[in-house]
């Protein structure tokens, strides 16, 4: 059964995308999985990452996006999706004898645009509001399904609002990944992506829920080992489930992601970030929903 | 026989280092972190001679005087009294312990009051809530008052926040 992992924060600026792609690219090289990533954020980081100016250029002018295909399929029996989806991408080579790959449903800019369509389109049909809302909410998670069928992990990459699309992901992710820098406003997100996540309306519902019961885990990203960080977390651990793994500011992260043409290995491309990263993979695939559907 | 330097690398050179900045007053905590985790990205191990390291912890009456590590020749560097930095690498305060939010939620307000009086020094006080964001109402001067201003904020940004989140 196909996992779908989302990477989604309230607050931009925490790196959503980068550790999106990590996560995607140490799936796909270490785990053997077909990896789908989903850019749902209009910024399109993760496409640039992945297939680079030229490359998302092109996607954009043959119709193969995100905006594209809600647009296109929204009133449509779900036909061949594929066409949307650029395969092999990302500049990490993955042994093609082990099985693992990684494809990407590119990023629009339009994406907002075409979401207020679609709901201008829908409120046409004498319902109210909220009852529209619903409903392209719900065909937007249908048709993100529909990709389970090709790959083993579809990761989220969601955006900082809260768009149908968002939305949509939440609701359709067994598992999130909050990643967030240690600083005063950041717990203030993660309260409010916390309720969302869970679907209640108050910190004291939200209390309520057990921590390992939660379906999201809080991932510390871009620390410099100040004790400010060190005070904000240990605040944090009261209220949220975090990974125990914590990205440090590092280079050879920031470098990454400068697009490549030149496949180079997961090793060579992450450089001192490999054991963060292995440290990363193993412990969110090693989550108690994503390993309810492994197994 | 004992050798004469001893190795730090490190958690135990970054609390050297800390301990050095700290006689430094006029560089703030962040600054003085900072430079802590530079040292630690450039410097993997640092040998520290045991004289300077034990005077320095057990100050002698006589105020010996630390000398500098090897100079270039004809470098000169001015001695230092030993006592005068033990006295103040000795005793690192650190401003984020206790870390008063978190005392107060999961002990209450009492055991929070009852961590900060192993703190006596109101600059220390002062410096804690800066520290940790805490906003101390009004002008306390005693460091019962400071303690117990600290506290009450504490308590306010923990209902501040859960009045956000709902």
């Amino acid at each position: 059964m196909t996992q779908f992992l989302a990477v989604s924060n309230r607050k931009g600026g925490v790196g959503k995308s980068t550790v999106a792609v990590m996560l995607a690219h140490a799936a796909a090289a270490w785990s053997q999985r077909r990896v789908l990533l989903m850019d749902l954020d209009t910024q399109c980081n993760a496409s640039l990452m992945l297939i680079g100016d030229v490359g998302w250029e092109r996607a954009c002018r043959a119709g193969h996006t995100i905006a594209d295909y809600f647009f296109d399929r929204f009133d449509k029996v779900a036909e061949d999706e594929s066409a949307y989806v650029a395969n092999d991408v990302g500049d990490v080579a993955h042994p093609r004898l082990a099985g693992g790959r990684l494809s990407l449903l590119p990023g629009s800019q339009r994406l907002e645009d075409i979401q207020g369509e679609l709901l201008l389109k829908h409120s046409k049909k004498d319902l109210e509001a909220d009852a529209i809302a619903v409903q392209v909410r719900g065909r937007m998670k249908r048709l993100m399904k529909h990709f389970g069928h090709d790959f083993d992990l579809v990761i989220l990459d969601c955006p900082p609002g809260l768009s149908f699309a968002a939305l949509a992901a939440l609701d359709l992710a067994h598992h999130v990944v909050v990643p967030f820098r240690p600083d005063f406003v950041s717990q203030f997100a993660l309260d409010r992506v916390a309720m969302l996540i869970e679907r209640v309306e108050t910190a004291e519902q939200l209390a309520s829920i057990c921590l390992a019961e939660r379906r999201y885990s809080c991932l510390a990203n871009c620390l410099k080992g100040t004790g400010h960080e060190r005070l904000l977390i240990d605040q944090l651990t009261l209220d949220h489930p975090l990974l125990n793994t914590r990205l440090p500011m590092l280079d050879s992260i920031a470098r990454a992601f400068d697009w490549d043409e030149t496949k180079q290995s997961l090793e060579q491309k992450y450089a001192d970030a490999v054991p963060y990263l292995r440290a990363l993979h193993d412990e969110v695939f090693g989550v108690q929903q994503l390993r309810a559907i492994s197994a | 026989m004992q050798k004469k330097t001893r190795a730090l690398s490190g958690a135990s050179q970054d609390a050297y280092f800390r301990r050095v900045f700290k006689a430094y007053p006029n560089l703030s905590v962040d600054e003085r972190e900072r430079l802590v985790q530079r040292l630690r990205q450039e410097i993997a191990q640092l040998r520290l001679r045991r004289s300077a390291r034990s005077e320095a912890e057990t100050p002698s009456p006589e105020a010996p005087t630390v000398r500098a590590p090897a100079t270039p020749a004809g470098a000169r560097v001015a001695a230092v009294p030993a006592a005068s930095i033990s006295a103040n690498i000795s005793t690192p305060f650190d401003p984020f312990s206790p870390n008063v939010i978190v005392v107060v939620r999961t002990a209450g307000r009492d055991a929070a009051l009852a961590a900060l009086t192993a703190i006596d020094c109101p600059d220390n006080l002062r410096l804690l809530a800066r520290e940790q964001r805490l906003a101390v109402a009004g002008d306390p001067t005693s460091a019962t008052d400071l303690r117990a201003a600290i506290v009450a904020a504490a308590e306010r940004r923990i209902a501040n926040r859960m009045a956000a989140a709902s």
